[in-house]
């Protein structure tokens, strides 16, 4: 009873967060705020444990009886969606107040309570037909906030792509909701495990969500949305949006059956995406390009955890297979507090600094020493380094994969190299957020606006702490969040229905708890102990050379290039040199771009070829009515011919 | 009484210990050489100096770079208490803790590597760099390493994992971890520790503006750091279980002696590769692992 009550509390809140969005910013914040404690107040009232909340009403939309049901697996979401869509709904008034974006601000509060709105509804509704409903708003809604400055042209173009790519996925996902009417009869959705019939559809669901999630080659328009979209928007874009892809997959792969190669293909493209999704990161100079292609990796990380996960169920229910998937859920988690966390910040610099190129910034600890410390944070937990969150979730993904190996699983042959890349990209994020750490924030300043720069408002800093704090409890104290998971495992396969835990997460945890309070000792103790010895100021000692200049620092391209270098067969990126000449040489030039590589060296010449093959068929149609007679006169010879061929044999 | 001895014990062992390793490697250098070398104990002594001394820090850096080393310490530390030293056990083991030692190693590379950038210079840029792109291929290896052990043992818990290998995967494991142990502790072929001021080296020159205590915990890590990596190679290699404890740890003290003696040797008898081949080197030992894994799980079929 109280869930439906905090449900429709949540509903009239956000509701009345659209309507008064415009014009009463700080009435818009309440109810927002409202609603997303309300909303996760449902989540957490659901979560405890059976049964799930269920609502079937009369009530007709498009011809369906309205039903909605709130179950572990939502839950999860519902939680992820409300604590980063009130954090960001916060954030979103210091960094683009009415005061700086007149026209834009009043409609992205609007939009804002209509996205979390539209996104809640995905998760709560159970028919079919008013899924694409809510997936079509909520698809809308977050176009209109990626293009809420859309006096730029390069936020159209992102905004454009978005839109294209995510219809080309909703057109799968007809596909997929309307053969399962048909073959079903029913558009109501619910467990239909035993259906065997309904297994191909699995792959129609993959390629709809997974354009959604981002997955490695549907991921095309995620780069450029996430990075020209304002940051809170990029945050829960990144954090919540993509999840609901996964949330989909998720949902239909546990209520309906699936092929038998299921499993190794969402494996195989869990790393792939994770592997290549980071040497994209790291390739790239600008900041919000890096996090958004490492959203990329951590959707990858969670599909090595869901095909793992899938591979066991088809395999007589392996209990290695509840580890990776209860890993992949509380990283959907992880990856939602960290990432959001670290757009925060990236919006934080971008509106400190009015620049996204790393090599256009550094040294702004000194000015932004609160959004340094939250961005170290967040880059110890994406690289999945412990005492965080990160390593936690990848720590039970890999427990559960290892768990395959060593048991001398019949799988073990997908899950080994599953593993070596899953390490492998787990370095790489390392190096790519040691590289975004240190080129934003280390060093010496390498222009005048990032000299210049300042830290941001208490609005921006707040919820920033929320997430960090997240971050830190979900790493010190991962057996407070096992419950949620272990709900979900259950609702996925209900074979997998236990409380207990799988995995020794309390000593990792108190494990965990040590090592900070260690760390933060030896800290505070190394800088008293430095402060006794006495400290003294010096330059930066550079082999003896008396006047380093702020230019003759790594840049970021040099600092990626070792190991991009190694990825250059997919990165291809391209250069532009000219090197100093003679005994007094002017200028010299460096310029090295990552493309792309899918949008422009697959989709755009394959759209390319259509419109040649379109092109040279339109020549058929040019207005000569005396062609077009012949046309229909030779159409009907054929026509007549064929019947005559039919007539004698 | 006993935890509370054996504990003190196991300190000692880590903390104590380590520092003598560094040395032990330069006293087998020095007698290739022809040389008399520094005393073996020269560490200790570099570490009590470099305590009482000031620091000298970087005007562009934060607090946090005299606070990270600490850090690192802190991490090589943990890291060292959940490897089992023979007979005794470890101090803290649990299921995945093989995961939670390489991932505390990979903290306190972020932390030196993160340090090094504090500074804004170009050297320990390089160094930086270099250290966090070897590491990817340096993990890979890592994990092929722990996985074929996990295959031969069933186990993903280092103290019973780290149960010898047998035949020819104990041969290739042997291979491969002892090139990442150069790698990950920056020895010659990969870096030399000798000298500061090339453009070619890695740890070393990340670690160009430390001074003082930072500088010590520095030492005192990449000395533990190397211990441990001796002391794991040993345990995936050597058969030590039948044996009673003080020959175990016997064993254990002179395999590990073994591996210092050969990495002294190495730094003697070899040259610095060029950098460009050391994605090579760690690739074969990336290789001789997955090799290992192979061997382990196609010879347990049935």
């Amino acid at each position: 009873m109280t869930t439906a009550l905090l449900l429709v509390l949540a509903l009239v809140a956000l509701a009345a967060g659209i309507a008064t969005g415009a014009r009463h910013p700080r009435t818009w914040l309440v109810l927002t705020l409202t609603g997303s404690a309300a909303a996760l107040g449902a989540a957490l009232s659901v979560m405890p444990g059976p049964p799930d909340w269920e609502w079937r009403s009369g009530f007709l939309i498009g011809g369906e009886a309205l039903h909605l049901r709130l179950d572990g697996l939502s839950a999860l979401f519902l939680a992820l969606l409300s604590v980063v869509g009130g954090a960001g709904a916060v954030y979103a008034r210091g960094y683009w107040p009415d005061a700086l974006y007149p026209a834009s601000a009043s409609r992205g509060r609007a939009w804002w309570s209509a996205l979390l709105l539209s996104m809640g509804l995905v998760l709560l509704v159970s028919n079919g037909l008013h899924f694409l409903i809510a997936w079509e708003m909520f698809t809308v809604c977050a176009y209109f906030l990626i293009t809420l400055d859309r006096t730029r042209r390069e936020v159209r173009v992102a905004g454009w792509l978005y839109l294209a790519a995510s219809h080309a996925g909703t057109v799968c996902l007809f596909a997929f909701f309307t053969t399962l009417a048909a073959r079903t009869g029913s558009w109501d959705l619910g467990p239909l495990r035993e259906h065997a019939g309904l297994a191909p559809l699995f792959w129609l669901a993959l390629a709809g969500f997974g354009v959604k999630a981002g997955v490695f080659p549907l991921h095309i328009w995620l780069p450029s949305a996430h990075a020209n979209a304002p940051s809170h928007v990029s945050a829960i874009m990144s954090g919540v949006a993509i999840k609901m892809g996964v949330y989909g997959m998720l949902r239909f792969s546990g209520w309906l059956p699936v092929p038998a190669a299921a499993g190794w293909v969402v494996i195989g493209l869990g790393a792939a995406s994770a592997l290549l999704g980071i040497a994209f990161a790291l390739a790239q100079n600008d900041f919000k390009r890096l996090l958004a292609y490492c959203s990329v990796e951590n959707i990858g990380v969670i599909l090595i955890g869901l095909g793992g996960a899938l591979l066991a169920r088809s395999h007589g229910n392996a209990p290695w297979g509840r580890l990776a998937l209860a890993g992949a859920l509380l990283h959907v988690w992880n990856h939602g507090a960290f990432k959001s966390l670290l757009f925060f910040c990236a919006g934080s610099v971008l509106h400190a600094t009015g620049t996204r190129e790393m090599s256009r910034l550094g040294g702004l600890w000194r000015v932004m020493p609160w959004t340094a410390g939250w961005f170290a944070l967040g880059a110890v937990a994406v690289a999945g380094l412990p005492p965080l969150n990160g390593f936690v979730s990848e720590w039970m993904i890999y427990l559960g994969l290892i768990d395959a190996v060593a048991n001398n699983d019949p799988f073990a042959w997908a899950v080994m190299p599953a593993v070596i890349m899953l390490a492998m990209a787990g370095a790489l994020a390392l190096a790519g957020f040691a590289k975004a750490g240190a080129m934003i924030f280390l060093g010496a300043p390498r222009t005048r606006p990032a000299a210049e720069a300042h830290e941001c408002g208490a609005l921006m800093r707040g919820p920033m702490l929320v997430l960090a704090a997240v971050c830190v409890a979900i790493g010190v104290a991962p057996v407070l969040f096992w419950p949620a998971v272990a709900r979900a495992v259950g609702d996925w396969h209900p074979g997998w229905a236990s409380a207990a835990t799988p995995a020794p997460l309390l000593t990792l945890g108190m494990a965990h708890l040590g090592l900070a309070v260690l760390i933060a000792a030896a800290g505070v103790w190394m800088w008293c102990k430095v402060r006794g010895n006495g400290l003294r100021r010096g330059l930066t000692w550079d082999c003896g050379y008396a006047a380093p200049s702020a230019r003759m620092q790594y840049s970021s391209g040099s600092f990626a290039g070792l190991a991009a270098g190694w990825f250059s067969w997919i990165l291809r990126p391209t250069r532009r040199i000219r090197r100093p000449r003679g005994h007094f040489p002017a200028g010299a030039i460096l310029l090295e771009r990552t493309p792309e590589t899918m949008l422009e060296h697959v989709l755009m010449p394959a759209g390319a070829g259509v419109m040649r093959v379109s092109t040279a068929v339109r020549r058929l149609q040019h207005g000569r009515l005396s062609a077009y007679i012949l046309y229909v006169a030779a159409g009907l010879a054929a026509l007549g011919i064929l019947v005559l061929i039919e007539s004698v044999t | 009484m006993i935890p509370i001895l054996q504990l003190l014990l196991r300190l000692g062992c880590w903390l104590l210990l380590a520092p003598l390793l560094p040395g032990i490697i330069n006293k087998v250098k020095a007698w290739v050489a022809g040389r008399r070398g520094p005393p073996v104990l020269q560490l200790y002594y570099d570490l009590a100096k470099l305590w009482k001394k000031g620091v000298v820090m970087s005007t562009l850096a934060s607090p946090a770079f005299v606070m990270l080393p600490a850090v690192a310490w802190v991490a090589v530390f943990g890291a060292a208490m959940l490897v089992p030293l023979g007979p005794a056990g470890a101090g803290l083991s649990f299921r995945g803790d093989a995961l939670l030692m390489l991932y505390l190693l990979a903290l306190a590379r972020f932390c030196t590597a993160w340090a090094a950038m504090e500074t804004g210079s170009a050297f320990e840029g390089m160094g930086a760099v270099r250290e966090v792109s070897y590491a990817v291929l340096a993990e890979a290896a890592m994990v092929a390493a722990v996985l074929s052990l996990s295959v031969q043992t069933g186990s993903i818990s280092l103290v019973t994992m780290l149960a010898p290998s047998v035949g020819a995967c104990a041969g290739l494991l042997a291979a491969g971890l002892f090139i990442v142990l150069l790698a990950e502790n920056c020895r010659v072929p990969f870096d030399d520790p000798n000298t500061h001021l090339e453009l070619t080296m890695i740890h070393e020159v990340m670690v160009l503006d430390h001074s003082g205590p930072p500088l010590a915990a520095i030492l005192h890590g990449a000395a533990m750091k190397l211990l441990l990596f001796a002391v794991v190679l040993a345990q995936a290699v050597l058969p030590m279980d039948h044996l009673r404890p003080l020959g175990a740890a016997g064993l254990l003290a002179g395999s590990v002696l073994l591996v210092t003696v050969a990495v002294g040797l190495v730094e003697s008898l070899l040259a610095r590769f060029a950098f460009r081949r050391v994605p090579l080197l760690l690739t074969t030992a990336f290789l001789l692992c997955l090799f290992a894994l192979l061997v382990a799980w196609k010879g347990g079929m049935p």
